[in-house]
């Protein structure tokens, strides 16, 4: 009896959604401009996020050493590096580690392969790779390794990207603040239409609600429908936006391969691997701010 | 069956609609309360099906004290009294037959009790011809009697009609009252609000006068005295 009547509560609100179909539709339009905002605002995100961890991984300091370095002196050299409060990670790249990544990398390029046959010798010096652990102490960290006067250091790669980690941070910052802004208009003129597009729908069922209130219908069974059209809006709203993200993000996608060349930054893929979190919470998201905004309405306006 | 004891309703600011009114109604009479236009009858209605609650005293409908219902309890009170106001109100895209059914779905009955149901009450009130019709191709006493026949539907104990000839010409008007009377024979206690001298006249059953929300006249056999 109670699957009867949800089944019932349903028809009634499809009647109701076909009835006042413009409405419907204006409904989840705005519903679906709400939903672009937000997503537009997650994909701004995810590009800083990439952008920010691109110039991070050329925030490392390289410290070359002597070619003829004993290996057990560089690992002392390291592990004492290793204990600095500000460091992360010290990496040791051996001469035939360095030899074999340069070889890798030119493995395209005959000619310089070639020099290196000629040169008959590994021309490359082992070095020590040091991952800040904390951007933000850089400089301390400068001071701490230049404070390291070992022999076995022979040049010092120090270059700084903070400025430009700091400019990203800050674009990224202040569209998503802007993302926000607008995601949460949206929001709220999305609660505006849905809470007039009940009232509206309620209006029009004078009638019925007035005759169901006469014979008898449980004060749920007259609420429902309406609760239930603002679940039925968010609901197509994110089929919507589904079908209309995919072929946006497919055509903005190789001009970000193009941008981030050399990183690899996949929105498509992003939104594939995480498409049951994104889209679900979105669509939890919007049909409980339409359940609640039908739910003032209902109760504003279903007493006849 | 019904009983009012001391029964005030004093609409703000200060329209007194019903004042100290008792009384008592036993099962299956037929009651007539007739008074002038503004006099409280309808009022008396609401009170009955928890529309509106009292300013003051008590209202036992079947032994149930209605008095303070909650707004939950309201749809229970309801399927034990049918209503028949004096518009017909039908939903003009849905068949009699449809409406009648709509009565029984938003109540959440089976399907298979529905199909029980419906035929019967419309064959009670004479509309098992035109029950697939819409209400805007059928005569105001046949939208009428289909109001009433889904005041049937739960199988009443009370039923009230305000004024349900209200808008009729008087062959209709008779014809419904043949209806309501069918319908008391059946066991059904009738509460039948009228403006209709010759109605009244004809029942020759008991007649309630009510005046500026007073009780005036209650007669066994009555007649309609203004
Ligand atoms: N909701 C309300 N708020 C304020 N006053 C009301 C309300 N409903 C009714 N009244 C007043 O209460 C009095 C009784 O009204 P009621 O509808 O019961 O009269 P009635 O006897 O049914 O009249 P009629 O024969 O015209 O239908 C009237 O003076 C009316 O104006
Ligand atoms: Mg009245």
């Amino acid at each position: 009896m109670f699957l009867l009547s949800i089944l019932r509560v349903i028809k009634f609100s499809l009647q109701d959604f076909v009835r006042n179909i413009w409405l419907s539709v204006i409904t989840i339009i705005i519903i679906v401009l709400a939903l672009i905002s937000v997503n537009l605002l997650l994909v701004v995100k995810v590009l800083g996020t990439a952008t920010v961890n691109a110039v991070k991984e050329k925030v490392d300091i390289s410290l070359y050493l002597k070619s003829e370095s004993e290996e057990s002196r560089i690992l002392a050299l390291r592990s004492k590096i290793s204990s600095l409060g500000s460091v992360q990670e010290v990496i040791y790249i051996s001469k035939q580690e360095a030899i074999d990544s340069f070889r890798e990398k030119h493995k395209n390029n005959p000619e310089i392969l070639a020099a290196l046959l000629e040169l008959g010798r590994n021309p490359l010096s082992p070095s020590l790779v040091i991952k800040p652990k904390d951007i933000n102490n850089y400089e301390e960290l400068i001071v701490s390794l230049n404070k390291i006067d070992d022999q076995l250091i022979e040049s010092r790669n120090f270059d700084d990207h903070r400025a430009m980690l700091a400019k990203v941070n800050d674009i990224t910052e202040k569209a998503s603040r802007v993302g926000l802004a607008i995601s949460l208009l949206f929001i709220l003129i999305t609660i505006l239409v849905v809470y007039n597009t009940v009232r509206v729908a309620i209006y029009t069922h004078k009638r019925e609600i007035g005759i169901m209130k006469l014979v008898g219908a449980s004060n749920w069974f007259i609420r429902a429908p309406y609760l239930i059209s603002g679940i039925i809006y968010g609901f197509l709203g994110v089929v919507a936006i589904i079908i209309i993200l995919y072929p946006l993000l497919s055509f903005i996608q190789p001009y970000l391969e193009v941008f981030f060349y050399g990183f690899k930054v996949n929105i498509l893929e992003y939104y594939n691997s995480n498409f049951f979190t994104i889209f679900g919470l979105e669509f939890l998201a919007v049909t409980l701010v339409n359940f609640l905004a039908s739910l003032v309405a209902v109760g504003k306006y279903s007493k006849v | 069956m019904i009983k009012l004891e001391n029964i005030s309703k004093i609409y703000p600011p200060d329209i007194k609609a019903l004042y100290k009114v008792n009384l008592h109604i036993k099962p299956g009479e037929f009651v007539s309360i007739v008074g002038r236009s503004g006099t409280g009858k309808t009022t008396l209605v609401k009170l009955l099906i928890g529309e509106e609650r009292p300013s003051q005293g008590k209202i036992i409908v079947g032994g149930w004290d209605i008095t303070n219902i909650g707004q939950a309890e309201v749809p229970v009170l309801r399927r034990q009294i049918g209503v028949v106001f004096q518009d017909f109100k039908l939903l003009n895209r849905k068949t009699l037959f449809e409406n009648v059914c709509f009565a029984l779905q938003v109540c959440g009955e089976p399907q298979s009790k529905i199909n029980g149901i419906v035929p019967q009450v419309l064959k009670i009130v004479g509309l098992e011809n035109k029950m697939h019709r819409y209400p805007s191709t059928v005569s105001g006493g046949e939208q009428q009697r289909a109001v009433i026949a889904r005041a049937l539907v739960h199988r009443p104990k009370i039923l009230l009609a305000d004024e349900p000839t209200g808008n009729l010409d008087s062959i209709n008007a008779d014809e419904i009252i043949e209806i309501l009377q069918k319908i008391n024979k059946f066991g059904t206690t009738v509460l039948l609000v009228t403006h209709n001298r010759d109605v009244v006249n004809k029942l020759r059953k008991r007649v309630i006068t009510i005046e500026n929300g007073l009780i005036v006249g209650d007669q066994a056999v009555g007649k309609y005295i203004l």
